[in-house]
């Protein structure tokens, strides 16, 4: 049988439940969102690490120009290497019809017998390559969904300038491509890039490599380090067109996932806290009730013999009956959402089987973190409860001493009504209680501010990507740097209003013993296409020597402003130079670095030399461009600036879109469970009063109006004050998803803080209903007899 | 008790509630302690019922020195050994009339059932009754089952017919009567009304936090007997 005092517990509860839902329902947010963010978080790296392991994804990458296929064996002779392989990679232009833009892709060789020893792919449909056959492919999941590619479909290449026509072997999937872009690129296109394999022999015939490979991946021998054979490896390669050896936490697709992790823990950790911290908030404000009801009862329990942990322990159980009924709710609704997200993940993200995988120790971490919260939010207030002498309990609480209130002192209010005396007074006889509802509201402003600026946030990296930064409508690209005669070539083709040359270079950059590789990138002076930004937004000349850098490259890198930053080609004669760094690039995808154009000539020691060339277009002659294109091989890759601008749309913004809704919606149900749940306590602290203002003569409107202006006295204080600390929660909260893959702006729009005050207005008004219904329902009786 | 007193508050604005009180109670005794309003009365039965501490004085239970218990001592002390009514019942409002009682026997060592201690003040047919649903009297009833259901050895009353009509008040005067007799409990029942010493083994009037005279009854008057 159900002991006496948890049968008070039960019944007590019943009659609070709206306030209990409320709390519920927030820490409910809270842990939701705690949830959900570990378990992907523990979805993602447990598939990730178990499809490393069973596809034997290396651990050190190294591309390079051509080595004869016998120097595997000196790497696999290197200290600290366990396995070695070998494989060719060359880019192709492919021919899709009805597809107007160049589409292009990356072929990479298999073993012609056997499997390879490392990065094994996973066939998804289909066969695998028959040995010896010819013609045959296996494609990239990715680009085979985004086409409508099946097996035993045919597929148009240019291997080398020489047109083919291949079959679909199968669609398969490989650890190096668990994210599939084009190199360099920040955002994904499936539909125009592409991962392709054949067997090694048919690779290597048709780009005149065979006995040789361009790339080379292995593992390390247990308990080996990664450094010194990366060392070794550049070394050992450099006469071979080495491209400078990397581990996995740069290797390109395994630092995508990585960063979503990334966000994912800021999410796991950041929103969690602010929202356990409200339902903190807002069990401390009914349980401070509470207990001031039940001073007298508490009086009697220990008249009667019960302990003070006993009755400590009473009135926890209530937060811990909220806490409980929130972790449900929370778990459900974590494990719901998780689903939904990785549903999405599997659009971004290609693991041959990723599921939700609850993260057991996250329900444990989300009940403890609940339970200290609310613990830490009321057990001051329960303990002093009970160490009351019951003697003192007994006694009613002394009569409130009134004052006239300051607004009376200064003359106001002979204006005003008597309900709006009342309420005034009311507000200032009980400051503590003010201030505590005035930071509950404020809270719940506060946490409406975030989604939106979030969602600015991504509205203004696709504005400013594409069309601050990048003016042009489209980039092209060049199989190999050409003379710059080809721009006046590119110029004369059909519908192109500018032209701007470009000459990109693959460098690797070092600074005081870090480095990153990335694609330096060419700037004009007065250039009217690519440009650089700093942080304020003005575009930043390019200086005829030097460098710029992203911030975010230099913060990598821990170079600022002044420094001299070591640049390193991996193309041509690679050469080697000091560069200063003349400033800093604010952009929010990638990482990059801009010279100025002939700057870049001079580093890499040539003369007039394109490596492609931004253009401005007559859109409605672009068929007709993109057409003329097809007859300049020379060109192989065409970056449309909405093709792009549509892909960040459907990929990145799409996930944190949802993220956002999510959050939003939670943040909303927050606003209003704060807001009511201040009602309804105002309401049952004032009860007496009311009924008795009403026993005395005064109508139900004018009763109504003394709780509805104390509501607006303390919205009308408390939405400011919120306004202004969601703008730094934000600003905290956003400066910390800032990772190489992409970046937040902070922005703040008059929509963001107008739907805020909205949301409170609209959750004000409708607590105010509720209330006011209940208060036009109030036994006055039964409200005078009792304090409940 | 001995020489015991009570200052409430410091300074100038201290208030002397005892003023030195010395004072036998016996066990199986019906005492009544009466004074005016304000002359100390409930502030020495806090001091009885182990509810507060005097300033000084002794005070011992039997073989316990109640001036210098612990918390924890007083817990036990009141757990078990005193049963408490109090002038506005101090039910729990979201238990039935079964429950109060039981959330109390519950915690005792050897109590009645809470159908008994019910029984014996006449409330059987209310058992599973809210508060709320019951009348002032009835509550009363209520609460002197809770006080004696632990079969305590001290019960002590405050004005336990103060917010009671005269009927209804001797009702509840014969349920704590019936208590003493059947159970031998030491019952103290204090109140400003005179007319009650007549149903007391002994009448101690008290005024300015101090005992001004006692007097003991050669026979006890029946509650039904009395009026007011
Ligand atoms: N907690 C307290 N703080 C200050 N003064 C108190 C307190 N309790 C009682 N008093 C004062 O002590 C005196 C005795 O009170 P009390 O014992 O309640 O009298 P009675 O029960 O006889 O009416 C009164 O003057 C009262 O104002
Ligand atoms: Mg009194």
């Amino acid at each position: 049988m159900l002991p006496h005092l948890d049968r008070k517990l039960l019944r007590d509860l019943k009659r609070l439940k709206g306030q209990a839902a409320a709390v519920s329902l927030v820490m409910a947010c809270g842990l939701a969102m705690l949830i959900m963010a570990r378990s992907l978080i523990h979805s993602l790296e447990s598939t990730r690490a178990e499809y490393y392991q069973t596809n034997h994804f290396a651990e050190v990458f190294v591309p390079l120009k051509r080595a004869p296929n016998h120097l595997a064996e000196q790497v696999r002779a290197l200290p600290g290497v366990a396995t070695v392989q070998t494989d060719l990679s060359v880019p192709v232009t492919l021919d899709l019809p009805g597809l107007t833009e160049p589409a292009s892709g990356a072929v990479r060789s298999l073993p012609d017998f056997g499997e390879p020893e490392l990065n094994r792919l996973f066939l998804r449909r289909g066969r695998w390559l028959s040995p010896g056959a010819r013609g045959e492919i296996l494609v990239g999941e990715a680009f085979a969904e985004a086409n409508a590619l099946n097996p035993g479909d045919t597929l148009t290449m240019l291997l080398n300038g020489r047109r083919q026509v291949f079959r679909v072997a199968g669609i398969v999937l490989s650890p190096e491509y668990i994210f599939e872009s084009r190199p360099g690129a920040a955002l994904p296109d499936a539909r125009t890039y592409g991962i392709f394999w054949m067997p090694y022999k048919e690779v290597a015939t048709a780009w005149d490599l065979y006995g040789a490979f361009n790339r080379l991946s292995l593992t390390l021998a247990p308990g080996a380090n990664e450094r010194p054979v990366i060392v070794a490896l550049d070394q050992l390669l450099r006469p071979y067109g080495g491209l400078g050896a990397y581990g996995r936490k740069d290797h390109p697709s395994h630092i995508r996932v990585t960063d979503e992790i990334r966000v994912l823990t800021i999410l796991s950790i950041g929103f969690p806290i602010v929202f356990l911290s409200v339902a903190a908030f807002m069990t401390n404000a009914v349980l401070t009730r509470l207990l001031a009801l039940q001073r007298e009862q508490i009086a009697i329990l220990k008249a009667f013999g019960f302990t003070n942990r006993a009755i400590v322990v009473h009135y926890l159980k209530f937060a811990f009956v909220m806490v409980v009924a929130g972790l449900t709710l929370g778990l459900l609704g974590g494990v719901a959402l998780g689903h939904q997200l990785v549903v999405m993940y599997r659009l971004f993200y290609r693991f041959p089987d990723l599921h939700f995988r609850l993260d057991g120790g996250a329900v444990g971490i989300a009940l403890g973190v609940a339970l200290g919260a609310v613990t830490l939010g009321v057990l001051d207030a329960v303990r002093r409860a009970a160490r009351l002498p019951p003697a003192e309990a007994m006694r009613p609480e002394p009569p409130a001493n009134f004052r006239p209130a300051f607004i009376e002192r200064i003359g106001i209010a002979k204006l005003l009504s008597h309900s709006f005396r009342i309420a005034v007074r009311n507000l200032e006889r009980r400051p503590a209680q003010a201030a505590f509802t005035v930071a509950g509201l404020a809270l719940a402003t506060a946490l409406l501010i975030l989604p939106n600026s979030f969602k600015a946030g991504i509205h203004e990296v696709l504005d400013f990507q594409w069309d601050v930064v990048q003016r042009q409508d489209l980039n092209l690209g060049l199989v190999e740097p050409s003379a710059a005669r080809l721009a006046h070539e590119l110029a004369q083709l059909p519908g192109v209003t500018s032209l701007e040359p470009t000459r990109n270079a693959a460098v690797r950059i070092h600074f005081q013993g870090r480095s990153r590789q990335i694609g330096l990138r060419s700037l004009l002076i007065g250039g009217q296409h690519s440009r650089a930004v700093d942080h304020a937004g003005r575009e930043i000349t390019p200086p005829t020597d030097g460098i710029i850098v992203s911030a975010k490259l230099a913060a990598v890198l821990g170079a600022k402003i002044g420094d001299t930053l070591l640049l390193e080609a991996l193309e041509g004669r690679r050469p080697v130079a000091e560069v200063k760094l003349r400033a800093l690039a604010e952009d929010f995808t990638g990482i990059a670095a801009y010279m100025e154009l002939h700057a870049i000539s001079r580093f890499l020691g040539e003369g007039d030399v394109i490596t492609g060339a931004s253009i401005g277009l007559d859109m409605s002659r672009r068929a007709a461009f993109l057409a003329a294109l097809r007859d300049i091989p020379r060109v192989s890759t065409v970056a449309i600036k909405e093709t792009m601008r549509q892909s960040f749309r459907e990929t990145t913004a799409k996930s944190m879109g949802l993220i956002q809704s999510i959050y939003l919606t939670f943040a909303v149900i927050v606003a209003f469970g704060v807001i009511y749940n201040n009602a309804r306590i105002s309401l049952a602290e004032r009860a007496r009063e009311l009924a008795t203002l009403r026993v005395v003569g005064m109508t139900q409107r004018e009763v109504g109006a003394v709780l509805v202006i104390e509501l607006v006295v303390l919205a009308l204080l408390a939405v400011p004050l919120g306004l202004l600390l969601g703008t730094g929660l934000t600003t905290v909260i956003i400066g910390s998803i800032n990772t190489e893959t992409i970046r937040l702006p902070l922005v703040f729009t008059t929509y963001t803080y107008t739907f805020a005050v909205v949301v409170v207005l609209v959750a004000s008004t409708l607590s105010a209903l509720v209330v006011l219904r209940k208060l036009n329902q109030l036994d006055l009786i039964a409200a005078l007899k009792a304090p409940e | 008790m001995r020489g015991l007193t009570k200052f409430y508050g410091e300074g100038t604005t201290q208030v002397r509630a005892l003023a030195g009180v010395d004072l036998d109670l016996f066990a199986g005794e019906l005492v009544v302690l009466l004074g005016p309003s304000g002359s100390g009365k409930t502030t020495l039965l806090n001091q009885l019922g182990g509810l507060d501490l005097p300033t000084s004085g002794t005070l011992r239970y039997r073989d316990t020195d109640l001036t210098h218990a612990t918390e924890a001592e007083l817990t036990l002390y009141r757990r078990e050994s005193v049963g408490f009514v109090f002038q506005f019942y101090n039910l729990i409002p979201s238990l039935t009339a079964r429950e109060n009682v039981g959330l109390i026997t519950e915690i005792a060592t050897n109590p009645m059932p809470a159908e008994e201690a019910l029984g014996m003040v006449g409330l059987s047919p209310r058992l599973d009754h809210f508060p709320a649903q019951l009348s002032g009297g009835e509550q009363q009833r209520v609460a002197i089952a809770r006080a004696i259901a632990k079969r305590p050895a001290v019960l002590l009353c405050d004005e336990p017919t103060g917010a009671l009509d005269v009927h209804t008040g001797i009702v509840v005067l014969e349920a704590l009567e019936r208590a003493n007799r059947e159970l031998g409990t030491l019952t103290v029942i204090i109140t400003h009304n005179a007319v009650m010493a007549e149903m007391a083994d002994r009448v101690i009037r008290f005024s300015d936090g101090r005992v001004q005279s006692e007097q003991h009854n050669a026979t006890r008057a029946a509650p039904a007997s009395l009026r007011w």
